[in-house]
């Protein structure tokens, strides 16, 4: 039986790349990421896991980093939004953001690529229902979602 | 927030998840998190050991018992039961149901386990557990037992699963013949239910379960009763509903006082039970 | 240098008008913007503020000696200490609200629930936050207002120093209302309308690190202030510093909506707190925290609203008693009593107003300039009379409106006050909105909804995006103020490998600044938006900033890239004339284009590309005549004409720009739960001259969902104790991606006279979706008991409320007709 401790080595691998640090049992999984490991592209907006800022992906589904702790990712393959774009050539969403001006103070922007791009790789063609469906959990203040819809249904149609 | 400081263990069986719940005051299960850990970032409960339920998997199976019944195990996710077959093949109110909770995020890691044993008034599935009259099994160190819906729910946060024990799967009935429904007033669409009432309409008559008026989901027995000669025209649901909201002592807050949540109440529950009847006669 | 504003010049669009997209996307979607807590400094503290749990009580004694045994705790701080070694922030208002002493940490006596009482520093945030628990402070609570009816009573005082709640008051008259009165055919009187309490909640909370170089005694602050100019000037006299020891530093910021408008009071405790550790500090300010203590919408009560109607429909005037809640501390206030009078008649054209303006402190959060800052609020009053006139005497709520707009042919209009609306034609606008909503099929889709079991309803909402502010209308609020004009700096210069480097004064949170601005100068210059580098983000240390300088009040469009633009006319003069000497033609020979100096009409060798004009410049220019000295690098200042304030009769002109957006929306209620859904939405935007307008689309959108939110769901709910029950998204909704409606959006461009690229500013919205919103929900009630609607908040349980009891809700409203 294991005997319960308040730091822990985690193994994971975050973006393609093997991690393995010695982390205190409370650390949430955002933290981690962002402090330990330096990927501050993840972001923090409330306290009570509703905003979706800090959505990444761990094993390829979306789940808010604030509401999980480092520990719990033991084994997990993790991704964020700094692995989206290889060598900065961005992916058909990224593009669409841009393109579809999808992003105003770029704040909740990470969340909503990772919660589009796991709907995109379960359903290509996303109608917009679909897509705000996706998205319910990620809160934006600024664009009022009109553009980040249009741009997901776009990347979906183009791929 | 931030968390305190808590001691952490991950067990690799259902054995040892229990046992180290029975060994450590203080300790509770870490299912999905997305309550726990939110509690413990406000500070607004501090265990002092997390067993965290990840790696068992023998707790994520859906199947069916001999004797036809939905098995659940407390850690199959929202996410799960809204793409699971065995659910849409037999009780497909519950991956409706989970498909409205929060989003995606939360769906991918909350569990119908967390959901149940958190006891929280609005919580989805408690009124609906009731109205569906599953059962819940429970393992301690003194072995398995199965508890009613009905005796499950003892309060706000309570539950009855104790100190050292584990809840292991909800059972519940197939529908065979039965129709399912589920209304209520959310904050926002998918957002925290202000009232909510869950019914089932089968040959042994309607169960219907109100929730977010008391501390458990309330059966309206008077309102059940009121119905069991069968009809169930829009007319006869409503006047059945009279007297649902004067029967009940809900809080008030900002979402709304106690004298609307009344109103809704009856609300609620004729649209879940006229929901419920329409599927059955489907 | 500094020139006052020339008339305006019609720029030749060329990017100007394009919806080119956007320069800072790039980094943005690939998660490499820097964002304030994103940046990390060796050695390093995080601070946790210990805020008071109880909204109003004396501070008995504060322990910090647990905190400090903590391993990893570097330090705190207290409001005994802040008292010792700063002085209070300087107060706008006149005795005796200038007299209240507003402390960077509470001093003896909270006033606020979430009010900061002290501060300590650690390693890691989680020991901070651990730290933060051992701090021992005892309280003795006091007895709480969260009325402000109650609180002008003045029997509980929160500010001893001042001896009143009152912050200021004052009477604005302006015509003669009460003459209008007696010869109206129609008098309506409202008993009472309320403007609810809510702000914009920018998705990055506020925060800053802060370092302090003990050799230069200068403090550099990384964060997201976004107006630097009024923040520096309340943190320097309270520090005891002169204000170029203050340097902000700025790079992305995650929204502001002017909600990061007053965070000089934790910024001079990291100030305090990075000089007392001699280590860099840094705060990031937790949701809950944002919800309780930082920045609500001013909450507005309007009393005793008496409205002269003629009986064909012509509104002549009004009058009202206005009761505004600033919080416990004024701050940013008491502009907020007059701010509004820069759309005193709204989009109508009655003469007679008076206002009978009172603020009070209460014990609530203190509130901050919120996006429509105190416009919105008035415009909602406006909306509110407009609709309530036209159902109380039957009368079409289009055709009202069009009969009392201001109409097209009289703009420029001068206000009652002396306001001039520039343009637009707001008639126009209506019908656009009209017919994007398809309102001629309104009563076939209410029969529709009817037979569902739903009322439907068909709302306006009107408004006004003032900007461009005069800071004179500090004046009339107190004279001995020292403010007036306004001023936006902007610095444009070629390097000397051909870069066009621009920085801005302003700080963006998500306006497309660095587009915008490159826009801009890619047409004075004649080379692209992609060979213009726009720094990202305000710096002290540019220099390219004056005392008003941010991003707030609708105003970059005339003010940023008014300084934009002259700075890169200046450059452009330089380039030219250099390029004649080079190439020896006439000036009015050379044209820039395409990143090139050329000829007219000259020969492909007569051309200088960018570089070459740098390199001279910078590196190779001893054949230039003495007298002849271009830098090829300048700082413009944009300085507005505004002509001084009247402060005795409270006229003048405040803002110099006038943007509209007009709404219809159709919601259907639910009468069974009260619960409203936006089935269909138009709103039509009319800036002026639209520099990129799918900027300008997106401003709107953003704008509406935050009307949409506030109007439906977003409210800071207080009990009697002063607890704020709607401190985190879960109870305080904002609209999520399923929330939001269908949104048709219209243009129009009526292009202002006085700004200097024709372009208004815009953003803010001016609450129009709230007035919209308010308005269809009274036009669905009305087959269902006819209430009044008089919130500006209308969750479920307000409009069940509403349903259950009409002629409560009607009891507010009087007719009296002759």
């Amino acid at each position: 039986m294991p005997e319960p401790v308040t730091s822990m080595p985690v193994s994971l691998e975050v973006n393609g790349e093997q991690i393995e640090l010695e982390v205190p049992t409370r650390r949430l999984l955002v933290h981690f990421i962002r402090d330990d490991l330096g990927l501050t592209g993840t972001h923090i907006g409330c306290d009570t896991g509703n905003c979706g800022a800090c959505t990444v992906h761990v094993n390829g589904e979306p789940v808010k980093s604030c509401m999980m702790l480092a520990v719990q990712a033991e084994g997990a393959k993790v991704s964020t939004v700094e692995g989206l774009a290889a060598e900065g050539e961005l992916t058909a969403l990224q593009q669409a953001f841009n393109d579809h001006h999808a992003l105003q103070c770029g704040y909740c922007t990470p969340g909503m690529l990772m919660s589009a791009t796991a709907l995109l790789e379960r359903n290509p063609s996303p109608s917009e229902e679909d897509v705000r469906y996706a998205l319910q959990g990620n809160i934006c203040r600024c664009t009022g979602y009109v553009n980040i819809v249009e741009a997901v249904v776009a990347a979906g149609g183009s791929a | 927030m931030l968390l305190r400081e808590v001691e952490y263990a991950r067990p690799a069986t259902v054995e040892e998840a229990i046992s180290l719940l029975a060994a450590h005051d203080g300790a509770r299960a870490l299912a999905g998190g997305q309550t726990l850990v939110n509690v413990m970032k406000a500070r607004a409960a501090a265990p002092d050991v997390l067993v965290d339920l990840g790696q068992l998997s023998e707790l994520r199976a859906i199947g069916f018992s001999s004797d036809g019944l939905l098995e659940i195990g407390s850690m199959v996710t929202y996410a799960q039961l809204t793409s699971s077959s065995e659910v849409e093949v037999s009780r497909p109110i519950l991956a409706e149901v989970a498909a409205t909770i929060a989003d995606v995020q939360v769906r991918n890691r909350g569990t119908i386990g967390g959901n149940v044993c958190v006891s929280d008034p609005t919580n989805h599935f408690p009124p609906l557990l009731v109205a569906l009259d599953a059962t819940f099994t429970i393992r301690g160190d003194g072995g398995e037992r199965t508890v009613s819906a009905d005796e499950f729910f003892l309060g706000v946060y309570m539950t009855a699963v104790g100190e050292g024990e584990l809840l292991i799967s909800v059972n519940v009935p197939p529908s065979s013949g039965s129709g399912d429904g589920f209304a209520g007033l959310t904050i926002g669409t998918h957002g925290t239910y202000i009232v909510n009432a869950a019914a089932t309409v089968s040959e042994d008559g309607p169960r219907i379960a109100i929730g977010c008026v008391a501390a458990t989901p309330v059966r309206a027995t008077a309102m059940e009763e009121a119905l069991a000669g069968g009809d169930f025209s829009e007319d006869a649901v409503r006047k059945a509903a009279e007297g649902l909201g004067t029967s009940l002592d809900p809080p008030s807050d900002v979402h709304g006082s106690g004298e609307y949540r009344r109103h809704l109440a009856e609300i609620a529950a004729t649209r879940a039970v006229l929901q419920a009847a329409e599927r059955r006669k489907a | 240098m500094t020139v006052t504003e020339q008339p305006t010049t019609t720029l030749k669009k060329g990017f100007v008008g394009q919806s080119i997209p956007r320069k800072e996307d790039r980094r943005l979607v690939q998660g490499q913007g820097t964002f304030f807590d994103d940046v990390r400094r060796h050695g390093m503290g995080y601070v946790h503020f210990v805020r008071s749990p109880y909204a109003h009580a004396k501070i008995v004694s504060i322990d910090v000696a647990k905190a400090l045994e903590l391993d990893g705790v570097y330090g705190t701080i207290t409001g005994d200490e802040v008292a010792i070694h700063t002085d209070p922030f300087f107060e706008m208002s006149v005795e005796p609200g200038g007299n209240i002493t507003d402390y960077a940490l509470a001093v003896g006596r909270v006033r606020h629930m979430g009010e900061p009482v002290a501060a300590v520093c650690a390693a890691t945030r989680e020991l901070a936050r651990d730290a933060a628990e051992l701090i021992e402070v005892e309280y003795e609570p006091l007895p709480v207002l969260v009325d402000a009816e109650e609180s002008l009573k003045d029997e509980v005082i929160l500010h001893d120093d001042a001896g009143s709640n009152v912050v200021w008051s004052g009477v604005f008259d302006w015509g003669d209302v009460d003459a209008a009165l007696a010869e109206a055919d129609h008098v309506v009187k409202i008993d009472r309308l309320h403007f609810h309490r809510f702000s914009s909640t920018p998705l990055e909370c506020a925060g800053a690190l802060v370092e302090y170089d003990k050799g230069t005694g200068e403090w550099t602050l990384t964060c997201n202030h976004q107006m630097p100019g009024v923040g520096a000037i309340w943190m320097a006299p309270a520090l005891r510093v002169g204000i170029d020891k203050l340097r902000f530093v700025t790079h992305d910021i995650g929204g502001g909506f002017g909600n990061k408008i007053c965070l000089h009071p934790q910024y001079v405790v990291l100030c305090l707190m990075s000089r007392k550790l001699g280590r860099p500090v840094q705060w990031t300010e937790w949701r809950t925290d944002q919800h309780t203590a930082n920045a609500h919408g001013n909450e507005r009560t309007f009393l005793d609203v008496e409205v002269a109607v003629r009986s064909d429909g012509t509104m002549t005037g009004f009058k009202v008693r206005a009761l505004d809640d600033c919080g416990a501390f004024p701050r940013y206030e008491p502009l907020g009593c007059i701010i509004w009078a820069q759309v005193t008649p709204g989009m109508y054209s009655w003469r007679n107003v008076r206002v009978d303006f009172t603020q009070v402190c209460t014990n609530k959060s203190p509130v901050s300039p919120n996006r429509g800052y105190s416009r919105m609020q008035h415009l909602w009053l406006t909306e509110r009379i407009v609709d309530i006139v036209a159902a109380e005497l039957g009368l079409d709520p289009v055709e009202v409106r069009k009969r009392n707009y201001v109409k097209a042919e009289q703009m420029p209009y001068e206000t009652p006050n002396g306001c001039v609306y520039d343009s637009g034609d707001y008639a126009a606008a209506l019908d656009i909105a009209l017919d994007l909503i398809d309102s001629g099929s309104i009563e076939k889709r209410r029969e529709e909804a009817a037979s569902r079991g739903k009322l439907l309803g068909f709302g306006i909402g009107s408004t006004l995006d003032s900007g461009t502010n005069n800071f004179g209308q500090s004046t009339l609020l107190n004279p001995e103020l020292q403010f007036s004009g306004n001023n936006e700096a902007a610095s444009v210069k070629l390097d000397i490998f051909g870069e066009v480097v621009v920085t801005l004064g302003t700080v963006p949170q998500g306006q497309g600044h660095e587009t915008t601005a490159a826009q801009v100068v890619a047409d004075i210059l004649g080379c692209s938006p992609d060979q213009v580098n726009v720094r990202r983000g305000h710096d002290t240390w540019f220099n390219s900033h004056a005392g008003f300088s941010g991003t707030y009040a609708s105003q970059f469009a005339f003010t940023g890239l008014g300084a934009v633009k002259g700075a890169a006319e200046l450059v452009r003069d330089e380039m030219i004339q250099l390029s004649a000497a080079v190439l020896q033609a006439p000036p009015e020979a050379i044209e820039l284009s395409e990143g090139f100096a050329r000829v007219k009409d000259g020969p492909p060798e007569a051309a200088l590309p960018f570089m070459a004009l740098g390199a001279i410049i910078n590196a190779n220019n001893a054949f230039l005549p003495p007298e002849f000295n271009p830098t090829l690098n300048h700082r413009y200042v944009c300085r507005p004409y505004f002509g001084m304030v009247d402060t005795e009769k409270k006229t003048g002109q405040r803002t110099r720009t006038y943007a509209l957006q007009i709404y219809c929306v159709v919601v259907e209620a639910d009468p069974e739960t009260g619960e409203v859904d936006v089935v269909d939405y138009a709103a039509v935007d009319d800036c002026g001259v639209r520099i990129n307008p799918q900027i300008v689309e997106g401003q709107v959108h953003g704008a509406t969902a935050h009307a949409l939110g506030a109007a439906l769901h977003e409210e800071f709910v207080y009990d009697d104790e002063g607890t704020l029950l709607t401190s985190n998204f879960y109870d305080y909704h904002v609209p999520h991606a399923m929330d939001m409606p269908p949104l048709k959006t219209g243009a129009m461009e009526s292009p202002s006279p006085v700004a200097p690229l024709g372009a208004k500013g815009m953003g803010e919205g001016g609450g129009g979706g709230i007035h919209c919103i308010c308005s269809a929900i009274q036009d669905a009630l009305r087959s269902a008991g006819g209430a009044i609607v008089h919130d500006s908040c209308n969750p479920p349980h307000r409009v069940w409320a509403m349903l259950q009891d009409p002629e409560a809700m009607r009891a507010n409203v009087t007719v009296t007709s002759r």
